[in-house]
């Protein structure tokens, strides 16, 4: 390694009031990943009491009314405020230490992000505390039923405040990954030598550049409606009433990807380290995430298709053609684990798990991209099974993969590997147990988003062995909890690069110092540290 | 032309295809629009790249460059703490609850902008 100059750096204050002020990327991560934790967990309660109250038909744990604003308030938190939100919490502690910069472009601009973000997520939840209670018309929102003739409460326009602000701080966020990630790499790391999932969070960048203002502006529509008067949404009035709906699904399928493409990069980052191989097709890879990326935009209406008013075959077409890249992403993860060395720690069982969910929730996805099965499946728990098998045993499966993996790298302690292990058979069981019943509920007729079902039929077995597996679920995330508990209560210290990590955030301390690197390898390809620990299979 | 350049031009010339693609085949309105702005959008960021390009010395385009010679160049000093953004996100959350909640939570948001402008003009004389 050589040494290279540090930059002059003010002293890192450790107080309460140091947090609120900072403006290092690292502590920024951090902050971002324990915020979308804690809404995970709340998140998480709300979807044991939706189970709870399914158990059994004709059950009365909550109203009707409750169960609403229960559904909306877990589909939104998970969509706008754990999902996605992690994503960008990781990609602020990892994309300057990738590519070997001192912090994030815009520094001061990514923690106002970041306020922006809490500050939103807590104005949605407040809706709860109004009289009405919270918004209770699904994260989807739709207009009409959105609108202040139906839906009176103050929680509704809450909901609006908040998602906007969630909004516009993850396209401030966009705006500074993307410019950090051109503008400030190390010498020698060209584009074609960022880690890939670098590489995925500047096509989940793009994408929110394209998706978020749509959803801002769906946003604003509803808010005048509801508050000044307007009938965007109202054909009386000249309005149209399926605007919303295109407007909100222009932002929200490109949001799916906004939700997984940075867990494909999570997972492209630790199979190759526990298949002990570089990672098989790098750049297939990267063409591969702008071509889910390109694609996504064009599939926003597959979920209007039981509207009757779009164009199904170009829908269906567009929405088929997203399997071909996607599938390249699978052989691409399959080929580097062929015939490597592979080592079964709790991060790769994790990225295990969610190749196999993922790939069940992709398979149900090709399913529903045909218009005839949509139009049967439309609005049932089928749906419900396919988004989170896709969301859950995907993007959940990584984010747990991705705390394991770099735990040390941010806080200098290694999360205990057999509780790791039972944490992770808990949530795999548990999921399957939970979601895979719901596949056969929804082809039974099971309607998503109502509270009872007829007590007839084989629905009441189904939904008991779902909410059986939720609980097991939650037993698994508590396993997660008092991992957490135990090592950092132990602390025994760590190496820098615990796992045989290849990109350059293990080249440096763990966890890192304010300034990110006191040196830095050469780098010849998007693997430095691993070349710096093979020389002999460095690329010329 | 750079790989960033050429990200962004080729997602701009996509979405000039599918827009066209989708007009021709739905004649609906709504989409195209969409599909069109975010072209526009797009293919204006790719002018401003393909500008901005012709003055970027950039290190970490540099395939062979020494990172002894070079880090720490273009970063300089920089501080690790500021008040700013957790003031303008409180002000901006106080303005926008206010217009649900009550004009003088909006009115104490703009206060807190106003105060945070005088302190940011202050701070960058």
């Amino acid at each position: 390694m050589s040494a290279t100059t540090a930059p002059r750096i003010e002293a890192e204050s450790n107080d309460l009031l140091g947090w609120l002020t900072t403006t290092d990327h690292k502590r920024i991560g951090i902050l971002y990943l324990t915020t979308s934790l804690a809404y995970f967990a709340v998140a998480g309660l709300l979807a044991i009491a939706i189970r709870t109250q399914l158990a059994r038909p004709d059950n009365a744990v909550v109203t009707p009314e409750q169960y609403a604003q229960l559904f909306t308030l877990h589909g939104t938190a998970m969509i706008f405020l754990v999902v996605a939100p992690f994503a960008l919490g990781l990609a602020n502690f990892l994309i300057p230490l990738q590519i070997g910069a001192a912090d994030m472009a815009f520094p001061r601009l990514n923690a106002t992000s970041y306020w922006m973000f809490l500050f939103g997520g807590l104005t949605v939840f407040a809706g709860a505390a109004t009289n009405e209670g919270a918004a209770g018309n699904g994260w989807t929102s739709y207009a009409p039923l959105s609108e202040i003739a139906i839906s009176t409460g103050l929680g509704q326009d809450l909901w609006i405040v908040g998602i906007f602000l969630v909004s516009v701080a993850t396209i401030l966020t966009a705006i500074n990954f993307v410019t950090t990630a051109f503008i400030y790499r190390a010498p020698g790391m060209t584009m074609w030598r960022i880690p890939i999932f670098t590489w995925e969070m500047i096509a989940t960048s793009l994408l929110i550049f394209m998706a978020f203002p749509s959803l801002a502006a769906d946003l604003e529509l509803l808010f005048v409606d509801r508050n000044l008067g307007g009938h965007a949404f109202d054909p009386a009035y000249g309005g149209n009433a399926l605007l919303w709906q295109h407007l909100f699904w222009f932002f929200g399928h490109p949001e799916v990807y906004v939700m997984i493409l940075p867990y494909f990069g999570v997972v492209s980052e630790i199979i190759p380290v526990f298949s002990r191989k570089p990672i098989f097709g790098y750049t297939g890879l990267v063409l591969a995430a702008f071509a889910i990326a390109g694609l996504s935009m064009g599939v926003w209406a597959h979920h209007m298709f039981t509207s009757g008013a779009v164009d199904d075959p170009f829908f269906s077409a567009v929405s088929f053609l997203i399997a071909v890249p996607t599938g390249v992403k699978f052989f691409n993860w399959i080929a580097t684990m062929w015939r490597g060395r592979i080592v079964l720690a709790t991060p790769m069982l994790f990225c295990i798990g969610f190749l196999i969910n993922f790939l069940l929730g992709g398979v149900t996805g090709v399913m529903i991209a045909s218009p005839p099965i949509d139009f049967q499946a439309h609005q049932s728990y089928f749906i419900v099974a396919h988004m989170h098998y896709v969301l859950g045993g995907g993007s959940l499966f990584a984010i747990f993969a991705a705390l394991f993996f770099w735990w040390p790298k941010m806080f200098g302690v290694k999360l205990d590997e057999t509780l790791g292990k039972v944490c992770f058979w808990l949530l795999f069981v548990g999921f399957n147990v939970t979601f895979f019943p719901m596949h056969l509920s929804g082809l039974y007729g099971m309607a998503r988003r109502v509270y009872t079902y007829p007590a007839n039929g084989p629905l009441p077995e189904l939904n008991m062995i779902a909410t059986i597996g939720s609980y097991v679920m939650l037993l698994g995330v508590l396993v997660f909890v008092w991992d957490v508990i135990v090592s950092t209560r132990r602390h025994e210290p760590v190496p820098d690069d615990p796992w045989g990590g290849y990109s350059l955030e293990w080249a440096t301390s763990s966890p890192p110092p304010e300034h990110n690197f006191d040196s830095l390898p050469p780098i010849h390809s998007e693997r430095p540290v691993f070349d710096a620990r093979h020389p002999e299979l460095t690329p010329p | 032309m750079s790989v960033g350049v050429r990200l962004f031009l080729s997602s701009a010339l996509f979405s000039i295809v599918i827009a066209v693609a989708y007009w021709y085949l739905s004649h609906e309105p709504t989409g195209t629009f969409l599909l069109g702005v975010m072209a526009f959008g797009l293919s204006f960021a790719s002018g401003y790249m393909i500008l901005a390009e012709r003055d970027a010395n950039l290190v970490g385009d540099k395939r062979d460059a020494d990172p002894d010679a070079e880090t720490g160049v273009l970063v300089g000093t920089y501080s690790l703490h500021s008040p700013l953004p957790l003031w303008s996100a409180l002000s901006i959350t106080c303005v926008l609850v206010g217009l649900v909640i009550s004009p003088a939570l909006s009115a104490l948001g703009l206060v807190g902008g106003l105060v945070l402008g005088v302190f940011f003009i202050l701070q960058s004389r």
